[in-house]
């Protein structure tokens, strides 16, 4: 009887893991296009990243998962509608929503970590890449990227803990990660202290993990740096 | 128009959540000062549980801190007996101990970091000109770590904002919980939750605003 909820705690964190991995991966792609548009020659472009990092840096994320959830929700049922009249209901699964959700969000502060890191390589490593005849793509893969890299991480990694606190809130939405897990353990033993503790103690090896992980990746992106001091 | 209409309504939890927010900043700022002073009394007795603690707080979500402090701290008998529990039964309190914790462990890296901050070369300063430790530490690390602080706190302050929707899932009528009523009736998300979101945005600006002026007069003695 108890193992099938400490069962259910070991699925649920990975499905976080999962969450984790997806929404990272989408993160990093919102704010490498939300650094570039920002940082772009076009006025259109910069005015749409300035809306974005304002609007989901501003909206709680519990709200913005909601509307991402049950805003397409309703849109596709009534798209779906169109076609076929008996159809009740159509979602996009909570698991890409939710992971959609987190991303927007983690990927407007990310978009400002990007953007700090590209402004904070040395102009005289792109005019150097210029001169010797490298395309602009070239210079972004081979000069910008490893560089801005080693600035990005100590921002990255605290988007990377942001991202895994922020699992906790698509239990709303029906993903049934570990809070959902508790709440229904809760009901079985009667013990919402003991429950919600092994999520916050679970939580708590997720971002250690994040914490010491970034800390070995910094080590590594700056091996080549000479140590001042 | 259904935005135009749902905007009196949510106006409604405005009220509640600017009241959670208020009284959680100002009881987490308390907190954050205590901590950060722990951290660098330079005594590992205190420093240890100060660091412990902005660990914990800052590395588990606050949904689930909220959720301990509201549903867990039923399960132990004692605790219902006694004279605390008109206290942590009310979800108001409960919201208020669990955003003020919070706040209280990144304040207190915040200001941490601003202490450290203060250039080195004013504390030998003040040395030279024979000031105490306490005499340094209030006229001269002081100041200026307030000045270091503001903008981080100002994101601070924006995050708790943010934190406060979480109230409305131990069914508080804050302007998140008022929005997912109305959705409820209504079904319609869009219109809804766009309006609280106007009505959050607001809010950043506002205090965006506030921590821009204040930065202003902070830094009126530096030159540009």
């Amino acid at each position: 009887m108890s193992s099938a909820w400490v069962e259910s705690f070991l699925w649920g964190s990975l499905l976080i893991v999962r969450v984790f991995s997806v929404a990272l991966i989408l993160t990093v792609v919102w704010g490498m296009l939300g650094a570039s548009a920002k940082m772009s020659k076009n006025w259109l472009l910069r005015r749409v990243a300035n809306i974005y990092t304002s609007v989901f840096r501003g909206t709680p994320e519990l709200l913005v998962v909601l509307i991402l959830y049950f805003g397409s929700a309703i849109t596709l049922t009534w798209l779906v509608k169109l076609v076929n009249p008996d159809v009740k209901f159509v979602d996009i699964p909570p698991f890409w929503a939710g992971a959609l959700a987190i991303s927007l969000i983690v990927g407007a502060y990310a978009t400002e970590t990007f953007r700090g890191a590209l402004q904070g390589i040395d102009a005289g490593q792109t005019e150097a890449a210029r001169t010797l005849g490298l395309t602009r793509w070239q210079i972004f893969a081979y000069v910008e990227l490893p560089q801005m890299w080693r600035l990005a991480l100590p921002g990255l990694g605290n988007h990377m803990t942001s991202i895994i606190k922020d699992t906790a809130l698509l239990s709303v939405i029906g993903v049934e990660e570990i809070t959902y897990t508790a709440e229904m353990a809760t009901a079985l033993t009667g013990k919402p202290f003991s429950m919600y503790m092994i999520v916050a103690g679970i939580y708590l090896c997720f971002t250690t993990l994040v914490v010491f992980s970034v800390a070995r990746l910094e080590t590594r992106a700056n091996r080549y740096l000479v140590k001042s001091r | 128009m259904l935005i135009a209409v749902s905007l009196p309504k949510i106006a409604g939890g405005v009220v509640l959540t600017l009241k959670l927010l208020v009284v959680s900043l100002l009881t987490g700022t308390l907190l954050g000062i205590g901590a950060a002073l722990m951290r660098i009394s330079g005594n590992r007795l205190l420093a240890w549980p100060s660091f412990a603690y902005s660990y914990v707080f800052r590395g588990t979500p606050m949904l689930v801190q909220l959720f301990i402090i509201y549903y867990g701290l039923s399960q132990f008998e004692w605790l219902r007996n006694s004279m605390v529990w008109p206290i942590l039964r009310e979800p108001f309190w409960c919201a208020v101990i669990a955003l003020s914790l919070n706040c209280g462990a990144y304040s207190a890296e915040i200001l941490r970091a601003a202490i450290r901050g203060v250039d080195q070369g004013l504390h030998e300063a003040g040395r030279a000109l024979g000031l105490t430790t306490r005499q340094r530490f209030l006229f001269i690390t002081t100041p200026i770590a307030v000045r270091l602080a503001l903008p981080a706190y100002g994101n601070e302050m924006i995050g708790l904002l943010k934190g406060t929707a979480l109230v409305s899932m131990i069914a508080m009528n804050d302007i998140t919980g008022v929005a997912r009523t109305i959705v409820a009736k209504t079904f319609a998300p869009y219109e809804i939750f766009i309006a609280a979101a106007i009505v959050y945005l607001s809010i950043t600006w506002v205090i965006q605003h506030g921590i821009r002026l204040a930065e202003l007069h902070f830094n009126r003695y530096i030159k540009k």
